[in-house]
């Protein structure tokens, strides 16, 4: 198969098809299109830009614009001040194109509601705009994530890495010729998992993306309200476990798709009863985006989205396709099951080696999250004293148990030598804007615990 | 520093709900100060994060009756402070 050179934004031909809703006014693609010429005439010269839209559909159009200039979108894994200034301060001459308040950094800022078509009724010409190519190898997006040392970490995507992985995810997920699937979503699209499952299935993935911030239950269903079916919610456990929490009455749904963090099959099952629809968990990694999915209520087994496959080199489990530029090696221990089938075995940095014995920190998370009382909990190894093991150790959330009510109801399941020593018990969990536990903060929290 | 605007009798009831619904061990509901942040790093902020927000919502939608939402203009606003959720809370409540 050829190597193609330039690859559309979006899918061409289809002038009419919605790509995105601002509450319940559909977004053409022809409008999208005029809005992002109309943005990208007034971008500044320069070769990065911080996208901090909060918008999807802003965020859409700010991703578009600065790709159609030749330009690189910096995504920041949250939109605290501090990781937004180190990431300008690493690209000197970048600029931040937003639609909130400026932050207080010195920052060349663009407001992309400014002059943007947003509210305008624009009376379309009848000729069509002509949809732009884009170079296949151009840096779309620089995908920062924490990184476990704390400074933020860049990712490089092309665009052709970018628009090839969408119609693999539309072909898994949605029917050849159902109709197009509406989308809401509770991720940044800064995330990778976000920018991949809603902006990129948005232009490439025959969807329409609704542009609200959806957060809390509440948010959701009114954004679900706005939609037409067929609806699609793209969320993690932690809003799942929310929205399952809420009970709330949820517009029919087709289908479920969490990712970001292992979803408790307890939770998975709960959520499809709650909202109607199954649970579907997509397998990626920000290395290579997202790779597999599965039901998460049945068989546990992960399936490749076409074209991808596995292979095994000097220990390392490395993933090959089409729209990588090269192999990617998977921070995870896959155990492969033909037919392009696996199991997770655990992050590779949550295999856990003691005395010999081999076991998994995810599991060992799932049997604290399962003890009635527990309500969140992690399980990770802190860094093994000179010469010594390491031992597991635990943050737990469960206000009305004593550390040794835990460790008594795990020693029945556990093997003795995993565990959670200490075992620390507190009000909540570190976590991120997307619910992460980023290495760094728990090994933090085990040092002041100490202290 | 500016003096501390006493908590009002539903500034105070809400506080409780903040301190028991988030499981803050280390802070009192009288130990709140109804003008602090209630996210973020500051050192005056009750570094509340994004997770403890969901948890709010819930437990003021079933004590309260009102819906908090992450897309209303005034999102920010409600959630910056005690005393400006408790306002919204107050006048939106229906129970």
């Amino acid at each position: 198969m050829p190597v193609l050179t330039r690859l559309p934004l979006i899918t061409p031909d289809r002038p009419l098809r919605t790509v995105a809703w601002r509450g319940s006014r559909r977004v053409s693609q022809q409008q999208f299109l005029l809005d992002v010429y109309e943005l990208s005439g007034r971008l500044p010269e320069a070769t990065h830009a911080l996208n901090l839209c909060e918008d999807r559909y802003h965020f859409m159009v700010a991703f578009a614009a600065v790709c159609l200039r030749g330009q690189t979108n910096l995504l920041p894994p949250s939109q605290a001040v501090g990781i937004i200034g180190e990431i300008a301060v690493a690209y000197p001459g970048s600029y931040a194109l937003g639609d909130t308040a400026a932050p207080d950094l010195p920052l060349r800022w663009m407001d992309v509601k400014d002059g943007a078509a947003d509210e305008r009724d624009v009376n379309l010409a009848l000729s069509a705009l002509s949809v732009p190519s884009l170079p296949a190898d151009q840096v779309a997006a620089l995908v920062f994530t924490s990184g476990s040392t704390g400074a933020p970490q860049a990712h490089a995507k092309t665009w052709r890495t970018l628009a090839l992985t969408a119609p693999l995810a539309a072909r898994r997920f949605l029917a050849a010729g159902s109709p197009a699937v509406n989308l809401v979503a509770t991720v940044p699209p800064q995330h990778m998992y976000g920018l991949e499952t809603t902006v990129m299935m948005a232009l490439n993935g025959n969807c329409a993306a609704h542009a609200g911030r959806a957060f809390f239950p509440a948010d959701l269903r009114a954004a679900l309200q706005q939609v037409p079916a067929p609806r699609v919610l793209i969320t993690t456990p932690v809003h799942l476990r929310a929205c399952v929490a809420a009970a709330l009455p949820f517009p029919p749904l087709q289908l479920v798709i969490s990712a970001t963090a292992p979803l408790d099959p307890e939770l998975a099952a709960a959520a499809e009863v709650a909202l109607g629809a199954p649970v579907h968990e997509i397998y990626g990694c920000t290395e290579a985006g997202s790779m597999a999915s599965r039901r998460t209520v049945g068989a546990g087994v992960w399936t490749f989205y076409p074209g991808i496959r596995l292979s095994r080199e000097g220990g390392v489990d490395l993933v090959h396709g089409r729209h990588l530029p090269a192999p990617v090696a998977v921070p995870d221990s896959l155990e492969s099951l033909g037919k392009n089938r696996f199991r997770l075995r655990g992050r590779s940095a949550d295999l856990l080696k003691l005395a010999g014995k081999r076991g998994s920190l995810v599991e060992l998370t799932a049997r604290l999250l399962r003890i009635p009382g527990v309500h969140d909990a992690v399980v990770f190894v802190p860094d093994p004293p000179a010469g010594g093991e390491a031992r597991p150790a635990a943050l737990v959330v469960a206000p009305g148990l004593s550390g040794a009510q835990i460790l008594a109801a795990l020693e029945g399941v556990v093997d003795a030598v995993f565990l959670p020593r200490p075992l620390i018990r507190l009000s909540r969990l570190p976590r991120n804007a997307v619910g992460k536990l980023p290495r760094a903060t728990l090994l933090a929290e085990l040092e002041r615990r100490r202290a | 520093m500016a003096a501390v605007i006493a908590a009002s009798a539903a500034e105070l009831e809400m506080a409780h709900l903040l301190v028991s619904a988030l499981s803050l061990e280390d802070v009192t509901a009288e130990g709140i100060d109804p003008d602090a942040p209630l996210f973020g790093t500051g050192v005056s902020s009750l570094g509340l994060d994004s997770i403890d927000a969901l948890e709010i919502a819930l437990s003021v939608e079933q004590k309260y009756g009102v819906e908090l939402r992450a897309d209303d203009q005034d999102s920010k606003r409600i959630f910056s402070s005690l005393r400006n959720l408790c306002a919204h809370v107050q006048s939106h409540r229906k129970t």
